[in-house]
């Protein structure tokens, strides 16, 4: 069946069969490479995707559901001051190791950020509860939005 | 990772059609946030070979407050729960247990009907909702009949509704001045975690007595349960430290856990006790708060 849905501001139509998952649509049709392909049950957040502003697994939305809404991913940030931020503050802060989990670590914080701007380092790992990082780089990702948080008020 | 099978989903955008159709369609699935169903599809522990999807029903997806109740329809994300400013200072319980689902991606897909559906003795919201005294609507092409939370945890991970009929919603009475409830949760970890056992507390104050105690616990048998037997010893007595041990002490010889990965029988037995000592510590506090 065909939906019609936002995929980073852009307008997407496409054919999906009934078990297609918004993660494979992205990766397989869609060439959008940021969002990577995990655990596929919802644990490790690899596949986080914001749906109407709200992050997501992708491996767990069925892409039929997607008519009419919005999906964005990392690309659909790279002109976005706030995502600017924090991709400086992954970068500075040696957040980065081997680099699967950021793009869903990065949407799960700015998630937060946009909500909450000054959040308490409790937030911050509520936040990213639904993202592993298997180099465990946690301590740095945690000071990485912290620091991002602190340079946005600074403006 | 296999696929998932093949399955055609419909969408119905009322509730009256959703009836028809799981009432019409052979091997059909209502699919809500679609975060435990869609797994076990895959795995093959659940069959089904028509979905109906609940998502663009709006009369499922609210809370309010409605003639001494409140009322939230059963697609109602465990976010929009845990957020809902209603829930946190009338219920604080269910909202602190509904941020204790999962993670942030999964409560923002993840509703509150799908969670009791779903039966898992562990569920989070099921204690809470239980303390609450809550009951849940359920409807069907030809009736709307509504039953007690716990007459809906029929096993593990077994529900009592049956094929053709829809949870569409969970009502409890609003908690008057002088309550107060707690939920406390026990993991492996603080994050994204399945709780070993989880507890929740209402208390309702008369001055210094409880007039009203409902306890339940969840993980420690096959559904989650009311601790009736401990309730009883609240009843009526003025409220102490020393009572609260007392009644959290019962709970022990009240549950009936099992061993799993998770943890050994035993410790979730005492936990239990641990728990509701701080579950109907931090209800006490704030039964006394709103006094």
């Amino acid at each position: 069946m065909k939906v019609t849905f936002s995929l980073n501001k852009r307008s997407v139509d496409c054919e999906v069969s009934p078990n297609k998952l918004l993660l494979d649509l992205l990766r397989n049709d869609l060439g959008v490479r940021s969002v990577k392909k995990g655990c596929e049950q919802g644990e490790c957040g690899v596949c986080t995707v914001l749906l109407d502003g709200v992050p997501v697994n992708s491996c767990l939305v069925l892409a039929q559901r997607l008519e009419g809404r919005n999906v964005t991913t990392v690309e659909g940030l790279v002109e976005d001051g706030l995502m600017r931020k924090l991709q400086s503050a992954f970068m500075e802060d040696g957040a980065i190791q081997c680099g699967f989990c950021t793009p869903g670590m990065l949407l799960s914080a700015y998630a937060l950020l946009r909500e909450n701007l000054q959040p308490t380092e409790d937030q911050v790992k509520t936040a990213i509860e639904g993202n592993l990082c298997r180099c465990t780089g946690y301590v740095k990702i945690i000071e990485a939005i912290l620091d991002a948080s602190r340079r946005l008020q600074v403006e | 990772m296999r696929p998932l099978p093949n399955f055609t989903m419909y969408r119905p955008a009322a509730v009256t059609e959703a009836l028809q159709m799981i009432k019409e369609f052979d091997e059909a699935k209502v699919i809500a946030g679609g975060t435990d169903l869609l797994l076990v599809l895959r795995d093959r522990t659940c069959k089904a070979k028509n979905l109906v999807d609940l998502s663009l029903i709006k009369e499922l997806s609210h809370i309010r407050q409605n003639a001494g109740k409140i009322c939230i329809g059963a697609t109602t994300t465990l976010n929009m729960l845990q957020q809902s400013d209603l829930i946190r200072q009338k219920a604080p319980a269910l909202a602190e247990a509904a941020g204790c689902v999962g993670s942030a991606q999964i409560r923002n897909l993840g509703t509150l009907g799908g969670n009791l559906c779903n039966a898992s003795p562990a569920a989070d919201t099921a204690p809470p909702l239980l303390a609450l005294d809550a009951e849940v609507e359920i409807a069907s092409h030809n009736q709307l009949r509504r039953m007690p939370l716990d007459e809906l945890f029929a096993g593990p991970k077994l529900n009592s509704l049956k094929p053709f009929e829809l949870l569409t919603e969970i009502n409890f009475p609003v908690p008057p001045r002088g309550a107060g409830t707690s939920f406390q949760k026990l993991g492996r970890r603080k994050g994204y975690t399945l709780s070993l056992v989880n507890a929740s507390a209402y208390l309702q104050l008369n001055r210094e007595t409880c007039h009203i105690a409902r306890l339940a616990l969840g993980a420690v048998g096959s559904t989650p349960l009311r601790m009736v037997e401990a309730e009883k010893i609240l009843r009526d007595k003025e409220v102490s430290a020393q009572l609260i041990k007392d009644a959290a002490s019962v709970c022990t010889y009240l549950v009936s856990p099992v061993t799993d990965v998770r943890a050994s029988a035993e410790y979730r037995r005492e936990m239990s006790c641990v728990l509701m000592r701080r579950a109907l510590t931090e209800a006490w506090e704030r039964a006394r708060r709103s006094l």
